[in-house]
């Protein structure tokens, strides 16, 4: 039973699905929201590529190469959306004037604009 | 079993998502969890389907991958422009 | 443990996932974080769908419920004043009662229901044998689901077809963005209009 491919999808997927915690425990943790942004950024892009490949794993060794295709697809899409997403957050979010959480002023340091 | 484990973590994931939707003081704070959600959603439909022994469920996915960032990006627009339509030019 | 016991167990986490959700969009006071939290509802609905197998249900769920209804919903926020928050939240003991009767009578009248999936239900026994039976001699489609849905229970899916057609009349004719029938825009053409005269 444990051969190497079960062993190969399972370390795969189980370090996808904590690092996902990892992620979700940072947007919980950190203080600011572009902060919080990187931390769920790391579950949209690695941890979805650990998860997916881990799941194409067992498809491949089968020789079911349709289900594999559909995962590529899923990986792909989340790849070109994801950071995209993102950004958009992040930018709108300066644009509705939120300032991020810093140890200074800006005003103070820089001399001038925030 | 394994996949089992690995939808129980997804869960979790959940979990902290939804905390935050609900504690997250900003409106972009709720917008990145429901983001962060629909992610996690896709992911845990691919290991449910896995884990039920039926890979078709891979297609939901497959629709939810857009759908989740087609919303998003519809709600960041209505907060910019405050309007849902064609972007007026602020004349 | 089995694959039914795991999937057992991940459908008591997805419910009381949707217990957390629900308590939020109840107790959140501004409206955009309820939108919000109903998208998370749908999803999470659209999970416990798939678990019981019915994966076009799930789609439709996926598909309306966290996109075009939230979506719809931030439309029509957008026509009203944005600062607008919910009234305030005051405990009345009547309709409470009722909920809790009307509750108690359901669960109480479920108990005499046979079990999900037995073999000797009425419905396997007498309903679903016949529509397998009858669909390739007098239908002749591949898809059992669409014949009981387009021909068996035809009269149903015309109620069904027309109710959402009106709904979404209705929703086109609040939210539309279309300069000859939205009022507001309208209002506030007539409103500048009116402000560059004087």
């Amino acid at each position: 039973m444990m051969d190497w491919t079960v062993i190969a999808s399972g370390v795969l997927v189980i370090s996808g699905a904590l690092l996902t915690i990892v992620g979700a425990y940072g947007t919980l943790r950190l203080p600011d929201i572009y902060t919080r942004l990187h931390a769920a950024s790391i579950t949209d892009t690695l941890a979805t590529f650990l998860v997916l490949a881990g799941l194409a794993v067992p498809s491949l060794v089968a020789g079911e190469w349709l289900i594999a295709i559909k995962l590529l697809f899923v990986l792909i899409f989340l790849w070109f959306t994801s950071p995209i997403a993102s950004y958009s957050i992040g930018h709108a979010a300066f644009f509705a004037a939120q300032k991020p959480k810093l140890d200074h002023d800006l005003t103070d340091a820089e001399g001038g604009t925030a | 079993m394994i996949y089992g484990v690995a939808a129980l973590g997804l869960l979790v994931a959940m979990l902290f998502a939804i905390i935050r939707a609900l504690l997250g003081p900003t409106l972009m704070d709720r917008v990145m969890a429901v983001n962060m959600f629909g992610t996690k959603t896709v992911l845990l439909l691919a290991v449910l389907g896995y884990l039920a022994g039926r890979p078709e469920f891979l297609d939901l996915a497959l629709v939810y991958a857009l759908m989740n960032f087609i919303s998003i990006i519809a709600v960041l627009k209505y907060f910019r422009y405050r309007d849902l339509g064609q972007s007026r030019v602020r004349s | 443990m089995s694959v039914g016991e795991w999937e057992a167990l991940i459908n008591v986490v997805l419910l009381g996932l949707l217990l957390v959700v629900t308590f939020g969009i109840i107790r959140l006071r501004n409206l955009f974080g309820v939108v919000m939290l109903a998208g998370i509802y749908s999803l999470l609905m659209a999970m416990v769908f798939t678990l019981l197998d019915a994966v076009d249900v799930a789609f439709t769920e996926a598909a309306v419920g966290a996109g075009v209804s939230t979506i719809l919903s931030l439309g029509t926020l957008a026509l009203i004043d944005s600062r607008r928050e919910k009234i305030p939240f005051r405990f009345q003991f009547t309709p409470m009662l009722v909920a809790l009767v009307t509750g108690a009578v359901l669960l109480w009248g479920m108990q005499d229901m046979p079990a999900v999936g037995t073999a000797d239900a009425p419905n396997q026994v007498h309903v679903a044998p016949y529509y397998i039976e009858r669909t390739p001699v007098e239908i002749d489609v591949p898809n059992i689901v669409t014949a009981v849905l387009a021909s068996y229970r035809g009269f149903d899916t015309l109620g069904e077809v027309t109710v959402i057609f009106t709904a979404g009349i209705g929703v086109m004719m609040l939210l539309s963005s279309m300069p000859v029938i939205g009022a507001r825009r309208r209002r506030r053409r007539n409103g500048d209009d009116q402000e560059n005269d004087t």
